[in-house]
């Protein structure tokens, strides 16, 4: 009876959610990647391997004429081998970043040309983001994760992690002259300084969400960064990090509800601050997009730096 | 200029220029209800041309607050000026209304709150709810009263004129009992 049950039951996948590799092969029978398909750095797929490399290790001792154990779980890769070669998909298909091609090259991707195209065109160009919400007029993307100096986080797919300012800060920090950014093979580390920002001639410095090596800088809001001020979340990213503790950063980084909180209570605070000598309360609008500007009297990098906490 | 203080401790709406008489009316009786607070309608106030932000081209609230605060008397309790102008604070695009925190003086626009601003038709019964809503939330902060979480509650921060319409023209159980033992105090 729980057996036939079991048969009739269907695996869901939550939207926006994907499948892990190791289901997608039909290894097992129902795991979702939480990793980003950071396969490299997956505590699933290291112990899939090693139960893998167990089974594998136990056999050998196996007489050729006793059966093979029926537990034997084979690699993803062994698992896509056994199908005719027209039908072993690639594992950018596997992953859905393509929608149809076949791996001919019998999975081995550190020679794979194609492979090696879409590392390189997948790293630098910005994801778009699937959805934004308002929180007191400050624009929050979803998928993102802040840090308390209102610069963001997001993993994408190789396990890499791409940073920018988030909105508060744009519209803090206003239209900025000159920006710099740490270079690729630079370390930085979590709630550190690692951007300078630039503007009449004063210096503010904004923190490295994560922990991390740079890959990859966006050139184009170095010599523009204008981009910042257009879209944040996307064009106006500043640089993509090889992270090494993500797990752990992660951890001290505000998500989803609790990054609306956050900017809440940051909006109500730049608020009584802005007014702590009138001490007015106000019902209405958005912020400004050039806070600063509207402020005659106040230091910007002051102010800045008091909210970026740096 | 001084304000007539008939019945203290109570609130005092003045129209900050040309307002019609009918809404004030109407906000005077909505406040008294649902506050069990004096509220009546005091004299025309000029349009506040000194508050004017020549690169804004809206209305400083600081200035306006600034010169009602001269005006009160030692025995008024709240001053709640109405206005047809658009008003702003430093930093914020607009505001609907803004208030000394636990002060005296508060100030309403009537501006952004009339659904003709957004397009659509001339409504007299929405513009009302919208008027008592922003005047409850600045009556709270003058007695003290921040922004609350709930959606709901009066007291909730409207960023756009959707939110003033979400929430209920009525404080959430804390912010009520909050306003009632300030008012209490202030008694």
């Amino acid at each position: 009876m729980a057996e036939a049950s079991k048969k009739k039951s269907f695996k869901v996948v939550p939207p926006g959610k994907k499948k892990c590799i190791w289901m997608e092969a039909g290894v097992v029978s129902y795991k979702l990647c939480d990793h980003n398909f950071d396969c490299q750095t997956c505590s699933y797929d290291q112990g899939m391997q090693l139960k893998v490399a167990r089974q594998r290790a136990s056999l050998t001792a196996v007489p050729v004429a006793q059966p093979l154990p029926d537990e034997f779980t084979p690699t993803w890769v062994e698992k896509e081998m056994q199908l005719p070669a027209h039908r072993r998909r690639c594992r950018y298909m596997l992953t859905g970043e393509v929608d149809r091609k076949i791996c001919a090259n019998a999975y081995e991707c550190g020679n794979c040309a194609f492979d090696q195209m879409m590392q390189d065109r997948q790293q630098p160009s910005q994801l778009p983001v699937q959805a934004h919400a308002s929180v007191g007029g400050f624009e929050l993307a979803e998928g993102v994760y802040y840090h308390d100096g209102h610069t963001w986080a997001r993993p994408e797919y190789g396990g890499r992690v791409r940073v920018g300012l988030d909105d508060f800060a744009r519209k803090l920090v206003g239209r900025l002259r000159q920006l710099s950014i740490p270079e690729v093979g630079q370390a930085v580390k979590q709630g550190e300084a690692a951007m300078e920002l630039q503007r009449n001639g004063s210096r503010v410095r904004a923190l490295a969400p994560v922990d991390g090596i740079v890959t990859h800088v966006n050139y184009e809001v170095l010599n523009n960064p204008s981009l910042i001020q257009e879209s944040p979340y996307e064009g106006g990213w500043l640089f993509i990090i090889e992270p090494t503790r993500l797990r752990k950063n992660l951890k001290n980084l505000y998500f989803g509800e609790e990054a609306q909180s956050y900017l809440e209570e940051e909006r109500e605070r730049l608020f009584a601050r802005v007014h702590e000598d009138d001490r007015i309360a106000a019902d209405g609008g958005p912020s400004m997009d050039d806070i600063t500007a509207d402020l005659k009297d106040e230091d910007w990098s002051t102010l800045v730096k008091e909210f970026l906490r740096s | 200029m001084s304000i007539r203080t008939d019945h203290p401790p109570g609130v005092i709406i003045h129209p900050l220029g040309p307002v019609p008489a009918s809404i004030l009316q109407h906000l005077a009786i909505s406040v008294q209800d649902r506050c069990q607070i004096s509220c009546l309608v005091g004299e025309s106030m000029e349009n506040p041309g000194y508050a004017q932000d020549p690169e804004r081209e809206q209305y400083s609230c600081k200035r306006i607050l600034q010169q009602l605060h001269r005006c009160c008397t030692p025995h008024s309790w709240q001053v709640l000026a109405v206005t047809e102008i658009d008003l702003f604070v430093p930093i914020l695009k607009y505001v609907f209304g803004a208030a000394q925190m636990e002060g005296r003086c508060a100030v309403i626009s009537l501006h952004r709150l009339r659904p003709q601003f957004y397009g659509d038709e001339e409504d007299e019964q929405l513009l009302l709810e919208r008027l008592v809503k922003t005047a409850l939330h600045e009556l709270g902060h003058s007695l003290g009263l921040t922004h609350c979480r709930r959606r709901t509650c009066v007291m909730y921060s409207s960023t756009r004129i959707d939110d003033t319409d979400a929430k209920m023209a009525d404080f959430c159980p804390t912010c009520r009992e909050l306003f009632r033992w300030r008012l209490q105090g202030t008694g």
